[in-house]
């Protein structure tokens, strides 16, 4: 008896519903036609084959590189055996049983005199997962506030926000850590024994280009250089294409149909077009070199500089405290650790404090030439920055000037509530989160 | 229709060594008469690919080379404007003779591109896109008729529907993202570079001549050079057959340091990969993989 008589009737389309709808949240893109095609393919093969199985529902579900490694590990999940699911499953009752606990104790020790602090879901869950020694220094700080001389009940919203603003810190810094033990463990995986054979290289590559940029450490420099190079020579091939005249692109050139055709008897056959005149834009990159920033702005730097000869003009500025042009540095192509270790000697702004407001100010002033109607502008910041208000006000100023101002934001989309300047800025910029390669490349093509 | 394993068996006949996977998405690609559509790093196998299915289903081969500012007269279909232009001049003076417009637009003048060609053919052909992604988005487009419905309109003639379903193959080198209509239409493969075993049965399947230890050495030697991701441009699989046709040439049943160094220029082929290997690997290096087999091992296996 064959696997399918022995499932109960619709039990595999109704699974492979399941399994296409997960894949679709995951951001694969599957139509109801490939959902047919794979239910076609499985019919197809040998069912108790899991190898075949699983090529068949790839063959037909998966169509790009990229949506392989999800493919992959959901696979795994999903078409886990009886045993292995049934072993999750019973990991995952203990640890939301453990949650609940932890959630209740957070609960009963964020206290201000004797009434819980509002906080939400997810702060209590941050207070929970931090260690011991890190709650207890929390609480240290709430006691002594407690019974400070003179403290009020109502001085409870103010420790509140003093709470809420270091959770959010923690956050933040537990997301990044636990970015680089992931990355550290791929790391591993993709030097392990398996590595051994040409295959593989694509994995790595995918691996890199999801990795946060700030998380990639300098042994992967070279692999993060070429991964760059390809995916800007990919997008220069793009604008390059679109500049270039098509067949019949420009206006009728009469002169030269006529001559032309004049081998037709004076017949008509082939009309000829004078070229589309297209002109090329410019592109002006912006990046913040705060310590924080340092190697975003390197990369998008990297990347950007990979398109010079699909831009007329590519001009580089960085700025801090103020504004520096680095485009003179970038005439000459170098590594991406040699471009970050020049650049930071050559910067005397680098590391400093952030002023946004005078460095456009300062641009507008000293560049006027370089900001017109073509011009695109790159800013590549975290938008933290003292003055915030006069940095918009010049950012208002300049946005006029240009054709589009395309703000790189490195910190993730659900932070930025958390930031005013960055809901001042995202108002009169197009605004994209942007902290690894992927998402550089997604930003950048088709805007350019 | 042929069975999976007797696709494997023909693959293996004609030299073709590929993995359980490959095999089995081009088996699916068959069965369900979708096109193929193959992306992966220059010199893996994807246009290698159509030429064997069209061997192991002994049929013809259709190519169409795609390029920038490749259109629908170049794919598809042309008129002979020459020949119509000659007929109306021939007939201009026989008075007995009218030229109708039907006599003009009939099969006579239609001069059929790589795409009407395969729709028309009366045996199922092997059409094969190759480099898919260097062709413009529109034509790209244009391409969606032909694939999902296996039919071309013509407006003087009308719809042509293919009599046998091609079966095609599409290669990328992913220069650019494929649209997702194009993808929809298509099973998809990914080839990636083979691992050493499945190189050294390639080498033994296209080189007879080469030693066993030979064999092994290249394809390890090879698999090492990929891997160092500064090397620009990785050896591929024709390269690799290159060198070891070379290397039985020269009469050498193994490789060592300085044989890899004297005879680079087969396997690495721009000047800064080069400098590169003479920098960073040198002879010494290989000597060391050769000996201990590196990390892909296998060596011991032919000793």
């Amino acid at each position: 008896m064959s696997l399918k008589e022995k499932l109960p009737e619709g039990h595999l389309e109704e699974n492979l519903i399941t399994f296409t709808n997960l894949l679709r949240e995951k951001g694969l893109s599957i139509s109801t036609p490939e959902t047919i095609d794979a239910l076609q393919a499985l019919q197809k093969i040998d069912l108790l084959s899991r190898d075949a199985f699983k090529s068949a529902l790839q063959a037909t579900l998966v169509k790009s590189r990229r949506d392989q490694e999800f493919f992959d590990r959901l696979f795994d999940y999903y078409f886990a055996p009886p045993e292995v699911q049934r072993r999750g499953a019973e990991k995952a009752a203990s640890h939301k049983k453990q949650f609940e606990s932890k959630m209740e104790q957070a609960c009963s020790e964020m206290k201000f005199k004797g009434e819980a602090l509002k906080l939400n879901d997810e702060e209590l869950a941050q207070y929970s997962s931090m260690s011991q020694e890190e709650q207890k220094r929390l609480q240290d700080f709430m006691h002594k506030t407690e019974t400070g001389v003179n403290v009020k009940p109502r001085f409870r919203p103010v420790l509140e926000s003093v709470v809420k603003s270091h959770l959010r810190y923690c956050r933040s810094k537990s997301m990044y850590e636990k970015q680089n033990n992931t990355n550290r463990k791929d790391d591993q995986t993709a030097s392990g024994p398996s590595a051994g054979n040409g295959a593989g290289s694509g994995s790595a590559d995918a691996a890199l280009g999801e990795m946060d940029i700030q998380a990639i450490r300098t042994t992967d420099l070279p692999e993060a250089e070429q991964l760059l190079q390809r995916l800007s020579r990919k997008l220069a091939i793009q604008i390059l294409r679109r500049q270039r005249r098509g067949p019949r692109s420009g206006p009728l050139d009469l002169r030269r149909s006529l001559r032309d055709n004049m081998r037709y008897g004076g017949n008509i056959f082939s009309l000829k077009h004078k070229p589309k005149r297209r002109s090329r834009q410019q592109i002006l990159l912006l990046c913040d070199v705060s310590a924080s920033m340092k190697q975003y702005s390197t990369f998008v730097i990297h990347f950007l500089h990979g398109l010079r000869e699909a831009v007329r003009d590519f001009s580089c500025f960085s700025f801090s405290d103020n504004l520096e042009n680095m485009t003179p540095d970038l005439k000459s192509r170098a590594g991406l650790q040699h471009l970050l270790d020049r650049v930071i000697r050559r910067s005397e702004t680098w590391g400093g404090g952030t002023n946004l407001g005078l460095s456009l100010h300062e641009l507008m002033q000293k560049h006027p030439d370089l900001l017109n109607g073509k011009t695109s502008i790159i800013v590549v910041s975290d938008t933290k920055t003292i003055s915030i208000d006069y940095a918009v006000n010049e950012l208002n100023k300049l946005k006029d000037r240009v054709r589009r101002i395309i703000w790189l934001n490195p910190l993730p989309k659900e932070q930025w509530p958390d930031y005013r300047s960055v809901g001042s800025v995202a108002g009169l910029v197009e605004m994209w989160p942007c902290n690894t390669i992927v998402q550089l490349e997604e930003v950048l093509t088709g805007r350019l | 229709m042929i069975t999976l394993p007797e696709l494997k068996n023909d693959f293996n006949n004609v030299g073709y060594i590929c993995d359980e996977s490959t095999a089995l998405t081009v088996f699916l690609s068959l069965e369900l008469q979708k096109p193929l559509l193959i992306e992966g790093a220059p010199g893996v196998g994807k246009t290698e690919m159509g030429k064997v299915l069209a061997d192991i289903l002994d049929t013809e081969l259709i190519r169409l080379q795609c390029y920038e500012g490749l259109d629908e007269t170049k794919a598809l279909y042309e008129w002979n404007y020459q020949r119509q232009l000659l007929r109306i001049q021939m007939n201009r003076n026989l008075e007995e003779e009218q030229v109708k417009e039907d006599d003009l637009f009939s099969g006579q003048y239609l001069m059929e591109r790589p795409l009407l060609k395969a729709i028309q053919t009366e045996e199922r052909p092997v059409l094969l896109i190759d480099e898919v992604d260097k062709c413009d988005p529109e034509f790209e487009a244009f391409l969606f008729e032909v694939l999902s419905d296996f039919q071309v309109s013509i407006p003087e003639l009308g719809t042509i529907k293919a009599s046998k379903i091609p079966v095609v193959v599409l290669t990328s080198n992913n220069e650019r993202e494929l649209s997702d209509g194009l993808k929809r239409r298509c099973l998809y493969l990914y080839l990636d570079f083979p691992a050493v075993e499945n190189e050294v049965q390639i080498i033994k399947a296209k080189v007879p001549a080469a030693a066993d230890r030979l064999a092994w050495e290249t394809a390890r030697v090879v698999a090492q050079l990929r891997q160092h991701s500064n090397i620009r441009k990785k050896p591929s699989i024709a390269e690799t057959l290159d060198w070891a046709r070379a290397l039985v040439s020269l009469n050498r049943s193994r490789l060592d340091g300085k044989l890899v160094s004297d005879t680079l220029n087969l396997v690495l082929k721009t000047r800064a990969d080069q400098d590169y290997f003479k920098q960073e690997i040198g002879p010494e290096e290989i000597d060391r993989i050769l000996k201990h087999g590196g990390n892909g091992g296998g060596l011991s296996q032919c000793r």
